[in-house]
């Protein structure tokens, strides 16, 4: 009979204030096989494991348990001590009796005997565990980065510089995101361009980089260190082989088209680049609005272009590229001016969003930098920012906090100032959020020096009065209404989730969360992986985010991804699904079930085997194989029967 | 002819018949017939806002359930507070199991003993909100369809601006209401398009008229209302079209007020909905009780008159 070692974690007094720990390490020592049980206050403390290899050399241990935490947190930690003292780390089981024990109860005498069942379950398990060896896995050395904003171009980069190859895919046709759009940024007021450029041409130039624009995701396969991905590159109906960016077929293009780049206050021809410092700098036809794909007549752009770029034949092609590790950086969008009724639906044209308004200050934007507003071009005297647009409004929009839009409405209002010297700006807000180095001097100048006017209360309507744009709102701090007839009115739109994210995590079958944001694996500790091994995340399409922030959060997706790419191989968890290839009948129920399509047909056999590599040990096929052939390690049949007596109480 | 369960409520059996009146008109027109409960009494008018949480109930709820005790599951109403008094006490019975109880033991035909009440623990669960309470308006928009107002028009208000006056309490809360976006709806537009009227697009369509205050503090609704007729006059508007009797009386009768208090006002005739369509539907001038508003409207007849080519001739 194998010698079990119980250890009973106080977790300081998170288990010990409802479960009796000492108890629990007395009973445990009177169950059958457990040749020694004591308690301790912190048993992932570097005394705590010291006590677990000790006993395991001076009580001949061959197996222990520690009665803890959830799996989660600590069972790596545990498995690597009993590892230490001689154990195969298969022979270190957890009992988790705080997350579904000491947690979730207040009656101490009911919480202990749980406690102590949770424990004699476990026992019955690791009786019968088996020793195990983790299962070697080779690793594809090449990254895929999804986005090319600041995030995933500063991914992408860190990735490249320490060796390894990566392919940047962006959806539209020149990386940037939307860092390219801004004029200036708070805290610092450096130009964004400025900025941007250099990181957008060495992504560009890079060797290790193989940029993939106009392009998108079409699929995926594999798993950790294994990826197989279709990758879709859009028709872009010019030849970028050729294409040496000249801009004549830009010029020629009699096509009208709403500027998405500079948010529908310029327009651009059906073939354009979205802006001058694109990366790479090669136009796309947009075919819904080119004349000639809608008429038949015009190819103009043909006939400019000299060396014969242009090519109405062109088709989508479709690639197919192995890689071993993916990150996800699709970014943000704002929730569009059109949702919210009360601030006039979008019918207002004077009202605008804060990246329209980065536009308008921009050098390179529609108007050259001039503050100029939609309707008629002037020069707006009077402009009234509305912060919390859509954010932190629970009962009709978004119930979080968008993080940036303090910042960057401040900064608005100050570039106004510096642009429009008699100008008055005017700022509604709930309260000023300046978490950030810098940030709070930043508002606290802009406030005192700047005749910046900040009123303390929510905007409850706007609407259109002759030229004028009205603003109803409230100062709660006076208690008065305020009625301010603007000339310009500038919201400040809740940061939401890219449309596409929720259709390409449900492709790459990673997590989002309550608000369409990706998923993070633990909120704390592991902030830029997906709980899907071989998935990190970056930027804001994580959640609402600053360049400083999302820099940050690319360059620790890197580091992990070059961190996976630093091993000669992976090793795959062994506790999985085995096939008895005696008894599998062939019936394939298993390949019907397996949410990771681990399972697959020999033909040859006439069986059903597992592929090792992609079997996550979820059970599904063990439960549903009816011949029994299918068994999980360290999960048999016997073991559960007789974890289920013991958790009932049974002996 | 179809009959559908009717509940006129107070205002419209007295002081606003004549939006009864012109309702009655204008659905016999469109094929249908406003069937008045054999009996009813007041619904109360603001129960849903009061602290007291049954005893305000009562009244709507017995209403309800003779409803459906005569087997019909729809009943029309007009009048914006009624709709809302009625649609809400449901949404109350419906939604809530302790008011579902409470309200049940005061409507059970045995007298409830006192205990039922005071443990929640009634057996009557009788009335449980099955009456789906509509607005007369939401009945054309929804059931009979705009597009059927448009085929039967006798008269045409083409060329008449019409302003649309939402008022507070049809559109509110939206949750438990659900007839549009409070903040930007389109019901009564669409309903002036059908009618080949042109609705006015001006600020204050959803804006207090004073409601109740026009009681205590009239001068307050005096002051709404001249900002609500200012702006729909400088937008365009020849006049307002209103569901709510209360919106009505401010709107027209304060007039009288706002001339005083503001001399740069000029007046603006005011119409129920069910007026304008009854007019649309080719019923005589005469039936619809011009004669009890404060504003003139010949010069809105007028128009219709000379662009149909035909007054009230019929
Ligand atoms: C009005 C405004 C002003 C701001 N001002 C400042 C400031 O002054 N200072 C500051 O620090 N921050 C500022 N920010 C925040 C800053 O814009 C963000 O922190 C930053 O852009 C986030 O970068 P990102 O790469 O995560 O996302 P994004 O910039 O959104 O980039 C995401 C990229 O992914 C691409 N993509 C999306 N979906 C897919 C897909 N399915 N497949 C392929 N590609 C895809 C997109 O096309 C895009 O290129 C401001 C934001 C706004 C809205
Ligand atoms: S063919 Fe299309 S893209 Fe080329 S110039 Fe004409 S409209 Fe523009
Ligand atoms: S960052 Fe400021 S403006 Fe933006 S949602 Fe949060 S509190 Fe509102
Ligand atoms: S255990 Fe789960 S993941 Fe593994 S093969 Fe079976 S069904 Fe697939």
């Amino acid at each position: 009979m194998k010698r079990i070692g119980v250890f009973v974690c106080h977790c300081g007094i998170n288990i010990a204030e409802t479960v009796d720990v000492k108890r629990v390490a007395e009973e445990a020592k009177e169950m059958e096989g457990v040749a020694y049980a004591q308690d301790y206050i912190y048993m992932c403390s570097e005394p705590g494991q010291t006590l677990v290899r000790e006993k395991i050399v001076e009580e001949k241990l061959d197996a222990v348990i520690i009665a803890a935490c959830s799996p989660t947190l600590h069972e790596s930690t545990f498995r690597a001590a009993a590892e230490e003292a001689g154990l195969n780390p298969w022979q270190c089981e957890i009992a988790n009796i705080r997350e579904q024990c000491s947690w979730v109860h207040t009656d101490r005498e009911k919480a202990t005997n749980k406690a102590i069942h949770i424990v004699a379950t476990i026992v019955q398990k690791t009786k019968l565990n088996e020793s195990l060896e983790p299962i070697p896995v080779s690793i594809t050395k090449k990254a895929l980065v999804i986005g090319g904003g600041i995030a995933g171009i500063q991914a992408a980069l860190d990735i490249a510089d320490s060796g390894y190859k990566v392919i940047l895919v962006e959806k539209e046709s020149s990386i940037g995101g939307h860092m390219a759009q801004l004029s200036e940024t708070f805290p610092t007021l450096d130009c964004s361009q400025c900025i941007l450029t250099p990181k957008m041409v060495a992504a560009g130039k890079h060797p290790n980089i193989e940029l993939m624009t106009y392009s998108e995701i079409e699929g995926i396969h594999g798993y950790v260190g294994n990826f197989k991905v279709l990758i879709r590159r859009k028709a872009a109906f010019v030849d970028w082989s050729i294409c040496n960016g000249c801009g004549l077929c830009m010029e020629k293009c009699p096509a009208k088209v709403s500027s998405v780049f500079d948010r529908e206050l310029a327009k651009h021809g059906a073939i354009y680049v979205p802006f001058p410092q694109a990366v790479p700098n090669k136009p796309v036809i947009e075919q819904d609005s080119c004349i000639y794909f809608k008429s038949g007549q015009c190819r103009l752009c043909e006939k400019v272009c000299e060396i014969g770029a242009i090519d109405f034949e062109q088709n989508d092609q479709f690639v197919e590229e192995e890689v071993g590790a993916i990150i996800t950086a699709t970014g943000f969008e704002t929730l569009p001016v059109a949702d919210l009724a009360e601030y006039g639906a979008g019918d207002v044209p004077d009202v605008i969003d804060g990246l329209a308004f980065e536009r308008l200050l921009s050098a390179s934007g529609p108007t050259v930098g001039e503050v100029k507003r939609p309707s008629d071009g002037m020069v707006p005297k009077e402009i009234v920012f509305v912060q919390c647009a859509g954010s932190r409004d629970p009962e009709r929009y978004k119930p979080y906090c968008s993080k940036i839009c303090c910042m960057y409405t401040t900064k608005h209002a100050l570039l106004y100032k510096h642009r429009v010297h008699d100008g008055q700006p005017y700022i509604f807000y709930i309260d000023i959020r300046t978490g950030g180095k810098g940030y709070e001097e930043f508002y606290q100048n802009a406030e005192e020096e700047e005749g910046i006017i900040y009123l303390r209360g929510k905007v409850a309507k706007i609407f259109r009065d002759g030229d004028k744009t009205v603003v109803w709102g409230t100062d709660t701090l006076t208690g008065r209404n305020i009625e301010i007839a603007a000339d310009l009115v500038v919201l400040a739109t809740a940061v939401i989730p890219k449309d596409s994210t929720a259709e390409l995590a449900q492709k790459l079958r990673i997590q989002t969360g309550p608000n369409g944001f990706l998923a993070e694996a633990h909120p704390k500790l592991r902030p830029v992986e997906s709980i899907n091994s071989g998935f990190f995340i970056a930027g804001a399409a994580q959640g609402p985010k600053d360049i400083p922030e999302t820099v940050a959060q690319a360059s620790g997706a890197a580091c992990k991804v070059i961190s996976l790419f630093s091993r000669d191989h992976l090793e795959q968890d062994p506790a999985i699904a085995w096939v008895d290839e005696d008894l599998c009948g062939g019936c394939r129920i298993c390949i019907s079930v397996c949410p990771y399509d681990a399972r697959e047909y020999d033909e040859e056999q006439g069986i059903a085997l597992v592929n090792e590599a992609l079997c996550e040990g979820c059970g599904s096929c063990v439960a549903a194989c009816a011949c029994g052939a299918t068994q999980q390690r360290n999960l048999s049949d016997s073991q559960i029967k007789s974890m289920v007596t013991a958790s009932l109480g049974g002996e | 002819m179809a009959k559908i369960a009717y509940y006129p409520g107070c205002a419209l059996n007295e002081r606003s018949s004549h939006l009864d009146r012109s309702a009655r008109d204008a659905t016999v027109k469109l094929g249908f017939e406003l069937d008045e409960l054999d009996t009813w009494t007041c619904c109360g008018a603001v129960p849903p806002v009061s602290e007291e949480r049954v005893m305000n109930l009562v009244a709507p709820s017995r209403i309800l359930k003779d409803v459906r005790d005569s087997g019909r599951d729809i009943l029309i109403t007009i009048c914006d507070f009624c709709y809302n008094t009625l649609k809400r006490t449901n949404f109350s019975i419906k939604s809530d199991e302790i008011i579902r109880k409470r309200v049940n033991a005061f409507l059970a035909d045995d007298t409830p003993e006192r205990d039922y009440l005071e443990k929640d623990d009634s057996p009557w669960e009788d009335y449980a909100g099955e009456v789906k309470v509509i607005h007369l308006m939401e009945y054309l928009r929804d059931e009979l369809g705009y597009d059927k107002i448009t085929e039967s028009l006798k008269r045409s208000l083409k060329g008449l601006k019409i302003a649309p006056y939402y008022g507070c309490v049809m559109l509110r809360p939206q949750n438990e209401i659900q007839l549009d976006d409070p903040e930007n709806p389109a019901i009564i537009e669409d309903f002036i398009t059908a009618l080949d009227a042109q609705p006015v697009k001006y600020p204050y369509r959803t804006e207090c008229c004073g409601s109740y205050l026009s009681v205590s503090s009239p001068d307050a609704s005096t002051r709404l209302c001249y900002r609500i007729l200012t702006s729909a006059r400088n937008n365009g508007a020849d006049a307002i079209v209103v569901s709510c009797p209360l919106c009505f009386y401010n709107l027209d009768s304060r007039q009288k007020a706002i001339s005083e208090a503001y001399p740069d006002f000029t007046p603006l005739p005011i119409f129920y909905f069910t007026q304008l369509l009854s007019v649309a539907l080719g019923v005589e001038f005469g039936r619809q009780g011009f004669e009890k508003h404060y504003v003139d409207v010949t010069p809105v007849l007028d128009k219709i008159a000379s662009s149909t080519g035909k007054g009230d001739s019929e």
